[in-house]
């Protein structure tokens, strides 16, 4: 017995001392006797509380010492494996290819994109050397080429250099760039307008920027790619209506009202999202109705006109001036500066409150560099000639419905665009009617109305679910052999000097697989006698076509 | 925003003019007028539906060449490079490890890929080979599956920093670990390297080692957009499947001739032995000279108005001297006069740290409101973490000594009155540094 304790001594004495160091260094630190006295007070007091407080040290320690993004390593499905072991699973572990080598039909169809030699127009030289006429390029107006443009671009370009040389932020803003935004809010009629540097990039910036996680968007279930990656990104809550139908939204709009009250939701900020003209099909929205819904309910509106803007209404200002809707009404107007002025970029307008939030939420205006300059005087200057010119959107009307009276009359086509739409959308007729079982109620023509005039849709009388992208009577057709025959429609069309294009998808990546489609885009450049020969040659080819099958 | 209507010329040192080709005059300016009488300003549609020209193809082509992969694709923006290709790159299923300092653009694109993220400290090798190790091991979350693919993105030259990647760690670590490399090259293409071609070129790697090679034309060329650049497999696949091609406007004429110009500029243009390729494809390109070799005279437009000094390279070697000397004067001479600067003495970009963000509005206001206007960006939250907060110098090739000098006496004298000189190591008087600057400048080590 006293052997252990003898042998434990030096131990003992070790304990005492450090214990002592320990009590001497502690006294030596400034302010630590009153710290000293505070403790030994409060435990005299109140014994609890010290072990309260020294729990509460601990956890506190242990929450700084936890790191934030190894949550994951430490959770409950992590394996603790030696380093051997890691070893092994690195050398078995190998990765699948980066990309899959394109297969045969994708090979075809990237081979078949028509490549133009030198300038784009209505009417482009193609790589075999042969001049064709153009239904495929986005140049409605036919700003494209014009020679006061170009002059006032190489003065630009004398004056200002190509590159803006860095974000809006950073001194990439120039003149001549807030001036294109002023030109743009005075032609529509907003307060003003933020220019973003790539069309595509617009909407899919302007969504996030105002819609946050727990915000209700009310969207429909025909938008664009673009629009669909911005509902990604923003994390609301979308509720859909029925592609293009007045009656869906409001039923959808009264549902979430609904639904809000149900379960106590707070009020959020809500939004309604779609297009003026679809890109995926040109219909037509019926503004004056959403507008109206929108004030009813209490929602925002956000317009996306890239197809519409520079194609519709007198002057080109799109659906407002079509409609005669003051473009304030409209909350966010997003437009394309690419296709609708033939330059580059899009842009989004609105009151100055919603441009100026944009200027630092807009995560490709802040993060990308500015439009160049020479590309935003190409624009005012486009703004200026349909201002000043009026006779182009007549002469676009005017080539639209040349166009339309021929192709309307093909029998083996359906064209789901609106009669005004400068993009006509021309989709397969099915040759015999579809299997009982696949055959939905009401097929093609309610779902698409080709006219926002027309009466809305019976269909809706079986209401589709708000929360699902996918309507209640999908539309059935078989996507390969229909792409099949559009692209031999425009295979053909282009041996007879006609250059026509499938509307293009990333097939499996949009929410709803849009049906197959050829895309015309009718310009103005384009003599009404061309328009006419070039619809000739289409019909001709569509009827080769399709009359070939069975 | 509202113009005052006056106007005040300053010194800009924040724009990425890396190689001064924001000009207009020049053999680059002469060739973008060219473009714009032949072609307009615009090509009207995307890549896949009408909107391909001819003079995309050859910048394709001979971007392809300047970086030294087999094909590139084009994109009318630089953000949208990242944000509209990482989706068709990775989806669910793959994981994304990321360099917690990545631009935005890549993040955008990462969360609409769809594919998990990890990120590692900035530039931390350590911390990255860790994580490897632990990603490979546990696989996916809760199932334990295998990664389908783990893409590893970093920046070339991080913009906020001036710090480079860590190239030949990484690409140690590739062999190991059998990741994917995509590196983002927005500042660095152009600005870095003997021969201007990247980070690649600067650590004296062989470009076709790396996955993909991304990087923009609004910085060193003085354009805008960007480019992927990878295999031919590779970019084809992008073609069809990443967003950009089906989706977005196509380039504008006179931007790409921008790029061709600049991009011959830098590299030269040798003369080719048989003229007969009219529309050259990017296959007739590869494999006929080492990299980094010159820009044949075939795959550039035949109208194009070539200057003899853009044919000899005369042009481009200047501009990359210039910033080479000009980056490692501005970066040696603010450690020199006590300063605390990011990065590495070759970056273009350099931060200078003011810590306080109290200090910033006063700096860059003393500086704007000199004799000589200085224009400089100031950076901080949420950009930098709140105590970093900093002043971002971008040099340029078109900038003089003299300017430099006179940038280095103007941050000389607000150093004083804002306690910034809190650098260690050897201080040199201003006049000192600027007489010395040569010997400065070509003395070793990453001083």
């Amino acid at each position: 017995m006293s052997t252990t304790v003898s042998s434990l001594e030096p131990l003992f004495t070790l304990v005492a001392q450090s214990y002592e160091t320990l009590e001497t260094t502690f006294y030596k630190i400034p302010g630590s006797a009153v710290i000293a006295r505070y403790v030994k007070s409060s435990h005299r007091d109140d014994p609890g509380r010290t072990l309260l407080e020294v729990i509460l040290i601990i956890f506190a320690i242990r929450t700084l010492l936890q790191s934030r993004t190894k949550a994951e390593a430490s959770g409950k499905h992590f394996i603790d494996f030696s380093e051997k072991e890691i070893d092994e699973l690195v050398d078995e572990w190998t990765p699948e290819p980066l990309t899959k080598h394109l297969d045969e039909v994708e090979r075809v169809d990237l081979d078949s994109v028509p490549l133009i030699v030198g300038p784009s127009g209505p009417k482009p030289k193609l790589a075999n050397g042969k001049s064709v006429l153009n239904l495929a390029s986005y140049n409605f107006s036919g700003l494209q080429g014009n020679q006061a443009i170009k002059e006032r671009c190489v003065d630009i370009l004398r004056r200002y250099g190509l590159g803006s040389c860095g974000p809006p932020g950073f001194y990439g803003t120039q003149d001549i760039q807030l001036q294109l935004e002023q030109d743009i809010a005075d032609f529509l009629g907003t307060e003003g307008s933020i220019l973003y540097s790539q069309a595509f990039s617009t909407i899919p910036s302007v969504i996030p920027a105002f819609c946050k996680r727990g915000d209700i968007i009310v969207a429909d279930r025909g938008v664009n790619f673009a629009i669909q990656k911005g509902l990604q990104i923003s994390r609301c809550t979308v509720r859909w209506y029925d592609h293009n139908d007045m009656q869906s939204l409001q039923h959808v709009l009264e549902s979430v009202e609904k639904e809000r009250i149900k379960k106590n939701w707070p009020l959020t900020r809500r939004f309604i999202v779609t297009e003026g003209i679809f890109d995926h099909d040109g219909a037509m929205s019926d503004l004056p109705k959403l507008v109206e819904l929108k004030l009813k309910y209490k929602y925002r509106l956000i317009l996306d006109e890239s197809v519409s803007f520079g194609s519709v209404g007198r002057t080109g200002r799109g659906l407002t001036e079509l409609y005669n809707v003051p473009a304030s009404q409209v909350d966010m107007l997003i437009g394309s500066v690419a296709n609708g002025l033939s330059a580059t970029g899009g842009f989004c307008a609105g009151s100055h409150i919603v441009v100026k939030h944009q200027r630092i939420n807009g995560t490709s205006f802040v993060f990308s560099a500015a439009m160049p300059p020479m590309m935003t005087v190409a624009a005012s200057e486009g703004i200026n000639i349909l201002r000043e010119t009026p006779s182009i959107l007549t002469t676009l009307q005017e080539n639209v419905r040349a166009v339309r009276t021929i192709l309307d009359k093909v029998d083996c086509i359906t064209i789901p665009s609106h009669p005004a739409s400068a993009v006509i959308h021309i989709n397969v007729r099915p040759a015999s009617p579809p299997p009982a079982q696949l055959l939905s109620p009401t097929p093609q023509s309610p779902a698409l109305p080709a006219s926002p005039m027309s009466p809305l849709s019976p269909s809706s009388a079986k209401l589709s679910n708000p929360t699902s992208v996918f309507p209640r009577h999908p539309e059935h057709f078989d996507m390969e052999q229909e792409e099949r025959f559009l692209q031999d429609i425009v295979d053909d069309a282009l041996a007879q000097g006609v250059l026509i294009t499938r509307a293009k998808r990333l097939r499996g990546q949009e929410l709803i697989e849009a049906r197959p489609s050829i895309r015309l885009a009718v310009s103005a450049a384009m003599s009404k006698k061309d328009c006419e020969k070039a619809a000739n040659v289409i019909k001709a080819s569509c009827v080769k076509v399709l009359g070939k099958r069975r | 925003m509202i113009p005052s209507g006056t106007r005040t010329r300053g010194l800009n040192i924040s724009s990425y003019n890396y190689l001064g080709f924001a000009q207009t005059r020049g053999g680059c300016a002469d060739a973008v007028e060219a473009c714009i009488n032949r072609y307009g300003v615009s090509a009207c549609g995307t890549r896949l539906e009408g909107g391909s020209l001819d003079l995309h193809t050859q910048a394709e082509a001979l971007v392809a060449r300047f970086v030294g992969q087999e094909d590139s694709m084009l994109c009318s923006m630089g953000f949208a490079t990242n944000s509209t290709v990482i989706p068709a790159l990775v989806g669910k299923g793959s994981l994304v490890i990321s360099d917690e300092l990545n631009h935005a653009s890549i993040r955008f694109g990462v969360r609409l890929s769809g594919a998990n993220v990890r990120t590692y400290k900035h530039n931390n090798m350590k911390a990255l080979e860790n994580l490897l190790r632990e990603v490979i091991s546990q696989g996916q979350p809760k199932t334990h599956r295998p990664w389908k693919k783990i893409l590893l993105i970093v920046e070339g030259l991080f913009s906020m920093e001036g710090t480079m990647a860590n190239l030949p760690v990484i690409m140690e670590l590739k062999k190991k670990y059998k990741f994917y490399l995509f590196i983002d090259e927005a500042h660095s293409i152009g600005a870095l390297g003997p021969h201007g071609r990247g980070v690649a070129d600067y650590f004296g790697i062989n470009p076709r080692s790396i996955d993909i090679l991304m990087g923009t034309f609004t910085k060193s060329f003085g354009a805008a957009g960007g480019y992927i650049s990878g295999s031919r497999a590779l970019v084809d696949r992008l073609r069809l499947s990443a967003h950009t091609g089906t989706y977005t406007e196509s380039m504008s004429p006179p931007v790409v001739m921008q790029v061709i110009a600049s991009m011959a500029s830098i590299m030269g243009i040798s003369p080719t032995l048989s003229s007969s390729a009219v529309t050259p494809r990017a296959e007739d390109t590869i494999d006929m000279e080492p990299f980094p070799g010159k820009a044949p005279m075939a795959i550039l437009p035949s109208w194009m108005p070539l200057s003899p000094t853009m044919v000899d390279g005369s042009d481009g070697s200047m501009r990359l001297r210039r910033i080479a000397f000009n980056s490692r004067y501005l970066n040696r001479g603010l450690r020199k006069l006590g300063f605390i600067t990011y990065g590495c003495d070759d970056s273009p970009v350099v931060p200078l740290l003011l810590f306080n963000p109290g200090k910033m509005a006063v700096f860059s206001r003393m500086m704007r409101t000199r004799q000589v206007p200085i224009i400089v960006v100031v950076v901080a939250y949420p950009a930098t973490p709140l105590v970093t907060s900093r002043v971002r110098f971008c040099v340029s090739a078109a900038h003089t000594k003299e300017d430099i000098d006179m940038l280095l006496t103007a941050c000389d004298e607000l150093g004083d009155l804002l306690d910034l000189k809190q650098g260690q190591g050897d201080r040199w008087p201003l006049k000192e540094i600027i007489d010395r600057a040569v010997e400065l400048v070509n003395a070793p080590g990453d001083a």
